[in-house]
């Protein structure tokens, strides 16, 4: 291995190597790793291509808020990931990693010209420099832009993986499981709560996995991690690791992205790859630690400048020495731990840099006993080194002059530039935030949820406070919930406490103008970005960030906000608080679309609904066509037929002899109760007291605007008792709206509605054989016409099946439709297509239906209505029971635009040349020559073509359509006009001469 | 996919592993709507008590109810049972009116079962299973689609799903129980 | 997602169940062919679209099925209270008192 990786140390297993590549190269690491981690152990610190200037960047940090190390992960066809961390991506064996945003190679890009253009890339470049010619945008700007910047490629293969969702109700959720998150939920857990536990690590501990020299209750601090989970485990706490809150939402609901196999050599198949688990939880800890800020000065970007919090976890957590030499740049405390640590591994410390010109005494101490250079009350202005930094530049600072540069030879430069709370969550439930003026950073203070906030999250510091703190935390979320417990109190030695400073970008003795001091390193956001975009007018921080596109990278901020403000507010010259903060929102790090589909692809994508005839459907090469969410036969294509030819052949069929249709979907609701009959004359236009047990009627139904919601047929059973049917897709929205007014608005009337769409298969027969198809099969009613004439319902039995028999029609034609149990609809299906045969029996599809109601001129609602249109609109008025004094609508109809004249009225259409088909949705004009843009004055709603009527047919909604009968209208269409003549709707049998037996 | 299919053939979808899917064998399901004074006249013609609690149940051997709403229940009983049911309660309409709608075809019930079947059902519903308790039940939601589920033993539900929905949520089940199998 | 109380069920569950279903206290005139046209156009369309607290209708859709009242402030998305249809109006100032 190489001289990077630290014998023995570290949490990753040096037992078990693992080979992976990084761009076809071969690398190796050991199980535990991650990419960043295995890179850094073989002394690679280019890791990517930054998106604007392409500047070559190295790992930055060693976490999920990684900024700059962003790689494309493969595992075979269809699992490529771009954008992964490579800080938080786990190396497994043949795991292909690959750089990004750099053409041809990673070390040698010739996108990298952009850095040397930078002067014309500064903030709001796009809105200048691309504005003129207008034309350019399309052809040169945009594809130049796109190719130039950006990151990953998105993968273009179907994802194979399948996810997972859950909900989970728990009395405590902890986030993050660190010191204080540990401490929270054996607080919690001990006084009997149900407690969950998550981090998005793949182990619990967080910054006690960097601080292995730390003693808790004289325990190492790791032996100490290890005992804690055992006691949480024992104590029935959801421990949930590889797991990210992603966002906090009302009441107390946090979504959670667990990562189940990115980790995995192999994955067994059945796992999900991720799942997202919607979590209710009683009371909610955040434990989530702080964020080290980078410190701003000109090449601060270089590959080997890393946080040195960071560089601690490299060396304590995964036994890797970040550089041979390393520079410590410094406004805080904790970096020079990170200092010691690294010198007491074999690094040499060519110096500390502090910008406090007094740093902490115990700490000069240290450093001293280490022989290790300290220069404090300095700064550094630069950096050198193409791919790899190789010196810094360092000055001291006297109050404001900055004195004469040292150059200082190094392979890494460390920096701390403090830490910065992590809020993010808290700021998704819209908790309000004050600025601590002492800590120069913004704390938690109004909370909008029931939330406790607990360790670093809220400005401490040293592991000895953050423990108590989440013991109280804890105590404090479960007393809320009526438990009380006192929370343990720990004692740590080899602590490390700290304070620092928080500063805007460092004192220069160079021309400010010309650094390229990075704030928001992903996106190429410098400080003299953010100092220009106040220059031209933005006061807003929001603006700013808008402008500036700081904090919109994929690490929303986690690394340039409070820096970013610290600049804007300089600039601004008012106080930080007064600049605010932009608004965190959810996911809290990026997050695959996979994870938010859940279950919901291929198949399970959405409900499909299938009628219990649906089978016999595909058994016979149905085509099918969705109607709401039901899947229902199109058409039954015979022999290589299109649907032209299929459609015609089911119509003649139909109409010369008899034909089967599955209307199972129509919606059906039973009405039942001694005032059904009153219910039923308020809801419908219709009357209903004098149609007698045994009748059926059409009805149609309005909203109180008066304009037509939905209609069906409907039989009365008994006096008390209605089987109302609805259109297809009203089903649910029909009964709704009558709940509604039974509920709220008639809660006197005795009266109950049921849905039993699903109870009932319905099956209809049509054409002039129907009856004698049907007969055979029908017990218990007789089925002449003096007995049973048109518009009549029994319940009778049918093919042996208790069956609600009506004899309607919606095709002109003599028809039934026969209801039976949904169990015994195909079984009845079957019977009366085998009977059928030696009538030619045609099943037919939903094409078919829609061309012969259509050659009668009967409505489908919401195809040839759309929400505008009145009964009378629609030749309906006859279906209006204009004696009744009230029904919903009957007010409606009075209003004064509906009673106008000159409505949209449904006509029918008949084209000049009696051989073109409309397209439906086409709009109408009057002249066709008339200047555009046009006056139209309606658009066709149905059009077919007509085998009974050997031609095409077509209805539309017409402007004073009644009065325009005989006259011709113009189809404007992209290459011709075409002429049609206004008719009536009814294309065949006028006189309904069909419909007697 | 299942290899269930639209017939619904009653028998066991996943047999074995932590959660056991089997579907039910019909029965004889009624909607009751009635106003809280004619309870006890129509709880007495069919034999069981009527819960006016949301979520209760009631039994008497094979017939059950369970309250839906404030004015609903669901009546389960024995398919032969049907016309029994239908004729008591059309004896007491004039005295104690109400709707009773026979539903026994709309819906088709799964049983779910084993060590993790509780959990199982938070794979799609969002209601915190813990809180219906063994004996009870209720209607709600999963994966979007109404369902009446029915809490027979700590780790034993029946769910009630309307026919055309039902492939859609066994699938789910199925998967699920799969995924748990794997873990 | 919300959790909501149903006054029916006497329960809090998730906001899944439910269905929004406007805003309350809009009764149908008991004679709609008395009002006047403009009293119509109001009783339709003409709605109050507060910031901050509202009477609405939610319904129990996958659950016990009834509409009912509830009071929910439409800037921080919280119930005031929930209520049974045929409960009176509650008084804003009393609830708000309560909810601090």
């Amino acid at each position: 291995m190489s001289s990077f990786r630290v014998s023995g140390r570290g949490r990753v297993d040096h037992t078990q190597p693992i080979q992976f590549t990084f761009d076809g190269k071969k690398i190796k690491g050991f199980k535990g790793d991650t990419v960043a981690s295995a890179l850094l152990a073989n002394g690679i610190h280019l890791m990517g291509r930054s998106f604007k200037y392409h500047r070559p960047r190295g790992a930055v940090t060693a976490g999920s808020e990684e900024p700059n190390a962003l790689v494309g992960t493969r595992r075979g066809p269809g699992r490529f990931e771009p954008n992964t961390r490579a800080t938080v991506q786990e190396i497994w064996d043949g795991l292909q990693v690959n750089s990004q945003n750099r053409y041809p190679s990673l070390s040698f890009d010739i996108g990298a010209i952009n850095d040397k253009a930078y002067m014309l890339f500064s903030a709001g470049f796009y809105y200048k420099t691309f504005m003129w010619p207008k034309s350019f945008w399309d052809k040169v700007y945009e594809p130049f832009i796109r190719a130039a910047a950006g990151l990953g490629v998105s993968p273009t293969e179907p994802d194979p993986d399948h996810y997972a969702s859950r909900y989970l109700h728990t009395d405590v959720l902890i986030i993050g499981a660190g010191p204080a998150g540990l401490a929270a939920a054996l607080s919690a857990a001990r006084a009997g709560s149900r407690v969950t536990l998550v981090d998005e690590n793949p182990e619990a501990g967080g910054s006690l996995l960097s601080e292995p020299s730390a003693q808790i209750e004289d325990m190492p601090a790791w032996d100490w991690v290890g005992k804690t989970v055992a006691e949480l485990k024992e104590l029935g706490v959801k421990l949930m690791t590889r797991t990210t809150a992603i966002g906090y939402y009302h009441q107390n609901m946090v979504g959670l992205c667990e990562k189940l196999t990115d980790h995995l050599a192999s994955p067994d198949g059945e796992t999900p790859r991720e799942r997202m688990w919607r979590v209710r939880a009683k009371q909610v800890v955040l434990a989530q630690g702080a964020l080290e800020k980078p410190l701003v000065f000109d090449g601060n970007d270089r590959p080997g400048v890393m946080l040195a919090g960071s560089a601690q976890t490299y060396l304590n957590r995964y036994g890797v020495r970040v550089g041979d030499k390393a520079v410590i740049l410094t406004s805080h405390d904790s970096a020079w731990y990170a200092a010691f640590d690294l010198a007491d591994a074999g690094t040499t410390i060519a110096a500390i840099v502090d910008t406090r010109a007094e740093p902490n005494a115990d700490l000069v101490a240290e450093a001293t006993k280490r022989g290790i250079r300290i220069m404090a009350g300095h700064t550094v202005t630069g950096t050198e080194g193409r791919l790899r930094v190789k010196s810094v530049r360092v000055n001291p600072v006297t109050g404001s002059s900055v004195g004469a540069p040292e150059v200082i030879g190094c392979d890494c430069l460390l920096m701390s530039g403090g830490w910065t709370p992590s809020l993010h969550l808290f700021s998704h439930t819209k908790g309000t935030l004050a600025w601590d003026e002492e800590r120069q950073t913004f704390l938690p203070d109004h909370k909008a949820e029931e939330c406790e906030i607990a360790g670093a999250g809220r400005g401490l510091w040293g592991i000895e406070a953050v423990l108590n703190d989440g013991a109280a935390m804890g105590a404090a979320a479960v007393k809320s919930l009526g438990k009380d417990i006192a929370p343990a109190s720990y004692t740590v030695a080899n602590d490390r406490p700290g304070t620092g400073v928080s500063h805007k970008e460092l004192p220069t003795d160079l021309d400010a103008g010309k650094a390229r001091a990075f704030v928001d390193y992903q996106n190429d956001v410098t400080a003299k970005d953010l100092r220009l975009a106040v220059r031209e007018g933005m006061r807003s921080i929001e603006h700013v960030k808008r402008y500036t596109t700081n904090g919109m990278a994929t690490d929303q901020g986690k690394m340039s906000n409070i820096n970013g403000l610290n600049i804007a507010s300089d600039a601004l010259g008012v106080p930080q608080p007064k600049v605010g903060l932009t608004t965190f929102r959810p996911p809290y790090t990026p997050t695959t679309f996979g994870a938010f589909c859940g279950y919901h692809k291929g198949s399970h994508f959405e409900v499909t609904r299938k009628t219990p005839i649906d089978s016999w459907a595909e058994e016979n090469g149905a085509a099918y066509e969705p109607v709401s969410l039901w899947r229902r036969a199109w058409y039954f294509p015979k022999d290589g037929e299109d649907m032209h030819a299929a459609v015609d052949r089911e119509c003649r069929a139909t109409r010369a002899s008899v034909g089967i249709f599955d209307a199972s979907t129509l919606g059906k609701i039973e009405v039942v109760g001694p005032d059904a009959v009153e219910f039923m004359n308020r809801m419908y236009t219709n009357p209903w007291t004098k149609l007698a047990p045994g009748r059926a009627r059409y009805g149609l139904l309005l909203g109180d605007d008066g304009f037509i919601r939905d209609d069906g047929v409907i039989g009365r059973l008994a006096d008390d008792r209605f089987h109302v049917t609805t259109t297809t897709g009203g089903a649910a929205r029909v009964l709704n709206m009558m709940e509604d007014y039974l509920q709220t608005e008639w809660p006197d009337l005795d009266v109950w509605l049921t849905s039993t769409t699903e109870q009932w298969a319905t099956i209809a027969l049509n054409g002039p054989n129907a009856r004698k198809v049907l007969e055979p099969f029908v017990e218990g009613q007789d089925m002449s016409d003096e007995a049973f004439p048109h518009m009549s319902v029994s319940e009778c039995r049918v093919g042996g099946f208790p069956a609600r028999l009506f004899r309607i029609s919606f095709t002109g034609e003599v028809g039934f439709e026969v209801n039976v149990p949904a169990h015994a609809g195909r079984a009845l299906w079957e019977m009366l297509y085998e009977a059928g045969k030696k009538y030619d029996i045609c099943p037919y599809g939903t094409e078919t239906m829609h061309v012969l109601r259509a050659e009668k001129g009967y409505i489908i609602v919401g195809q040839d209505t759309d929400g505008t249109v009145t009964p009378h609109d629609a030749g309906l008025s006859w279906a209006i029971g204009k004696m009744k004094p009230d029904f919903v609508g009957k007010r409606g109809l009075a209003r004064p635009d509906l009673v106008a004249e000159g409505r949209k009225q449904l006509i029918g259409l008949l084209t000049e040349d009696g051989k073109t088909k409309l397209e439906e949705g086409a709009q109408i004009v009057l002249d066709p020559n008339q200047p555009k843009p046009m006056k139209m004055v309606g658009h066709v709603t149905s059009s077919y073509h007509s085998d009974a009527a050997g031609r095409p047919i077509a209805m539309a909604l017409l402007e004073d359509g009644f009065n325009r009968m005989g006259e011709t209208i113009y189809i404007p269409m992209p290459d011709r006009v075409i002429k049609a003549q206004v008719t009536g709707t009814v294309f065949y049998d006028p006189e309904g001469a069909r419909l007697k037996l | 996919m299942t290899v269930l299919t639209h017939a619904f053939t009653p028998g066991p979808i996943v047999a074995s592993g932590p959660v056991k899917l089997t579907l039910l064998e019909p029965v004889a399901r009624f909607s009751l709507r009635l106003r809280a004074a004619n309870i006890p006249t129509v709880a007495k013609a069919l034999g069981v008590d009527l819960p006016t609690t949301v979520g209760e149940r009631a039994a008497n051997g094979t017939t059950e109810a369970i309250c839906l709403g404030p004015d609903e229940w669901m009546i389960i009983a024995k398919t032969d049972d049907t016309d029994k049911l239908v004729s008591a309660c059309a004896d007491v309409y004039a005295s104690a009116t109400h709707s009773l709608t026979e539903v026994s075809a709309r819906e088709i019930t799964v049983r779910i079962e084993g060590d993790r079947a509780a959990e199982l059902l938070t794979i799609g519903c969002p209601r915190d299973i813990d809180s219906i308790p063994v004996g009870g039940g209720c209607r709600t939601v999963i994966d979007g689609v109404t369902v009446v589920l029915w809490r027979d033993a700590d780790q034993s539900f029946r769910m009630d799903i309307w026919r055309s929905f039902a492939l859609h949520i066994i699938d789910l089940l199925y998967t699920g129980s799969k995924e748990f199998a794997a873990e | 997602m919300l959790l909501i109380h149903c006054p029916y069920c006497n329960q809090t569950l998730p906001e899944a169940e439910f269905t929004y279903a406007g805003e309350a206290h809009i009764a149908r005139p008991a004679d709609p062919s008395s009002v006047s046209d403009e009293e119509w156009r109001d009783f339709l369309f003409i709605r109050t679209n507060v910031k901050g607290p509202h009477y609405e209708r939610w319904r129990h859709f996958h659950g016990c099925g009834r509409y009912f009242n509830a009071v929910r402030d439409t800037v921080s998305d919280r119930f005031l209270i929930t209520y049974k249809t045929d409960d009176p109006r509650p008084e804003l100032s009393k609830l708000l008192e309560k909810s601090k």
